[in-house]
């Protein structure tokens, strides 16, 4: 799953920061160790220096006992054969605090009395120890402060910055080129973002006009072709009335008659499509489905019998929606006529009409149409078929401006059509 | 009878004036919107067949025109345009009838005759046609001296066969005028034969001489005898 692209930084900026902490936490613990630790021993060494300068002189071995037992930190000790200053970690046990405590001892061969003695300095850790570690919770607690003020100024700059860039998103994602033509985007001061919504603007605004001038193309070249057909109709209508024509002839003469009813006709549904593209029907009233559907039932009765098929009725009483009267008329009589031309010999056609649903089933091809291609314009499922792919694209364009909804679906060899209001 | 057809798509005239001319109807033709007015102020005709863009002018205004001249002619639009609000606002303009191009001449002839029918309307309002006798206000037809019980559309079908009398008619015309604008929707004209053969069955039952001639099976006419 994709994220968001803030959120995809603050990732990183996680990660780098909990690197940072894992990493530079202990090695800067370690690092002030040492640096404490050199501390001591330069503190060792001026004890042992200052020792040996001033110390070591008045001194004689009977007084070792003596200053054995009154240093505390500082001893002189039976010569253990070291040769040069030698520092290292021990432990002493603390009577005080009855625990063990570490020290830093830094030991080195002295001269008593022309005999040889180890000279043992030694300098509490404790408090140095505690000086690191809250060095080091203050280093980290600075650090966390750190990421919390990362995490704050992304997310405030997701809110401000990126901002126009979300409403640009949104706003494209909302626009559809047949409803809206223009779009409202947010001021930046940003400038990717300016660009970005210059750019949106600029391309909604071609499109939007390309679509438009190929609206009016479609709307234009079917006016025009109304009166060609015109012509083409009158004339073939007078051809017919010759006294001379001989079967054969009237016979080219009828198909033409039938072509050119279907040339109307496509002529016809083309230009229903701009229209309702243009939105030249918007009144949009009550309508009494009932009354559309029982005013075109006696025509289609009378052009199913020639296929000798069944249309049945169930009306729930005084179906009413909000729509344009005449665009849900031509959905009813396309719906069927789309029953009617894609049913077989002895077949039936179902018309039920509930609170929320109109639905027309019929028999037909003894398989599922492709559900997905069926309501594209000059989709042909049945290539027999006299009808000019644009019936069922109408209908699904009635349904769509209305926000109504429509399912295809096969069920018990019928080919059902609901239209959800 | 005498109409004006005012159209600038010379084609079309001549095709509405040759098909109108064995049926005693003298055509004018105006090509543009100056000789429609030049005509319309001139002369009276029975019927005006307006066509409503002009190459100079709208049609609309030489309705507008007409009434304004307190002429009574009958006025037909014929036009490309089938926008509902044009036809209304035709209608309103005092338009009698309005036909959307394209349209089959057969259709115009019954339309212009209904029309007339209806401006010279003088309480007898029958159409005879030899032992067959339609009263269009009864919706009623008598065949020499019996009633005849015909549904609707038999007698819509019967006077668009008697209307186009010894003219050759295309299923598809028969069907146009049978189902409006529907018909040009439909796969086939199936119902149009059913139609046919049954006015032909009850006009033979009830004694009447067989008028409806088929045209090698594909379209019919109407002929007197």
């Amino acid at each position: 799953m994709a994220k968001k692209l803030l959120n995809k930084t603050l990732n990183y900026y996680f990660i780098y920061a909990l690197v940072i902490l894992m990493s530079i936490g202990p090695a800067f613990y370690f690092i002030s160790n040492i640096l404490f630790e050199d501390d001591a021993d330069e503190d060792l060494q001026v004890l042992k220096i200052n020792f040996n300068r001033f110390t070591v002189k008045k001194l004689n071995a009977d007084d070792i006992a003596t200053w054995n037992a009154i240093s505390k930190d500082v001893k002189i000790e039976n010569f253990n054969g070291i040769k040069k200053d030698t520092l290292f970690d021990l432990s002493f046990y603390d009577s005080l605090n009855r625990e063990n405590e570490p020290f830093r001892v830094l030991q080195s061969p002295i001269k008593i009395d022309n005999q040889w003695y180890t000279f043992s300095a030694r300098m509490n850790m404790v408090g140095k120890e505690n000086l690191v570690l809250s060095t080091v919770f203050l280093f980290i607690s600075l650090l966390l402060l750190l990421i919390v003020g990362f995490f704050i100024i992304t997310k405030i700059i997701s809110k401000t910055i990126w901002h126009p860039f979300y409403v640009a998103l949104d706003r494209i994602e909302r626009f559809e080129i047949d409803k809206n033509t223009n779009i409202e985007l947010a001021e930046s001061s940003t400038e990717e973002f300016e660009r970005l919504n210059a750019a949106i603007q600029n391309l909604i605004e071609k499109n939007t006009l390309i679509y438009k001038s190929q609206k009016e193309f479609i709307e234009n070249a079917a006016h025009e072709l109304q009166t060609p057909i015109a012509i083409f109709k009158g004339k073939l209508d007078l051809l017919l009335q010759r006294s001379d024509l001989t079967k054969e002839q009237f016979e080219i003469l009828d198909n033409l008659n039938t072509t050119t009813a279907k040339l109307t006709r496509l002529n016809k549904n083309l230009l229903l499509l701009s229209k309702i593209e243009s939105n030249q029907y918007h009144m949009p009233e009550q309508v009494v489905l009932n009354d559309i559907i029982i005013s075109q039932i006696d025509f289609f009765k009378e052009q199913a019998i020639a296929k000798n098929i069944t249309i049945s009725t169930n009306l729930q009483p005084n179906i009413v929606v909000n729509a344009n009267a005449f665009l849900s008329e031509i959905m009813i009589k396309n719906l069927f006529l789309n029953a009617v031309n894609h049913n077989i010999e002895n077949g039936k056609i179902m018309v039920m009409l509930k609170e929320k649903s109109l639905v027309f089933s019929n028999t037909g091809m003894s398989s599922p149409l492709n559900g997905e291609k069926l309501f594209e314009r000059f989709s042909k499922v049945d290539p027999s078929s006299k009808g000019n792919g644009l019936g069922l694209s109408i209908v699904k364009k009635i349904v769509d401006i209305n926000s109504w909804g429509i399912e295809y679906r096969f069920e018990n060899n019928l080919h059902v059509f609901e239209i959800h209001f | 009878m005498k109409i004006l057809i005012i159209e600038d798509e010379t084609d079309i005239s001549g095709s509405i004036k040759d098909y109108l001319k064995s049926n005693d109807i003298h055509c004018e033709i105006a090509d543009n919107y100056q000789k429609a007015l030049d005509k319309i102020t001139m002369y009276d005709y029975d019927c005006i067949l307006l066509d409503l863009m002009l190459p100079d002018g709208d049609g609309f205004d030489v309705l507008k025109k007409l009434k304004a001249l307190g002429k009574t002619d009958g006025v037909i639009i014929i036009s490309a345009k089938e926008m509902l609000e044009t036809k209304i606002e035709g209608f309103n303009l005092g338009a009698d009838d309005y036909l959307t191009k394209p349209f089959h001449l057969s259709e115009l002839l019954v339309r212009i005759q209904a029309l007339v029918r209806r401006k010279n309307f003088d309480g007898n309002n029958r159409i005879v046609f030899n032992e067959i006798e339609i009263d269009l206000q009864a919706k009623s037809v008598k065949i020499g001296d019996t009633k005849v019980e015909f549904t609707r559309k038999e007698l819509d079908l019967l006077l668009f066969l008697i209307g186009n009398r010894n003219k050759v008619l295309s299923k598809g015309a028969i069907a146009e005028h049978l189902s409006g604008d529907m018909a040009d929707m439909l796969d086939n004209y199936d119902f149009v034969y059913a139609h046919i053969k049954n006015l032909k069955k009850k006009l033979n039952e009830s004694g009447s001489h067989d008028y409806i001639k088929s045209v090698y099976g594909i379209g019919y006419k109407w002929e007197n005898g």
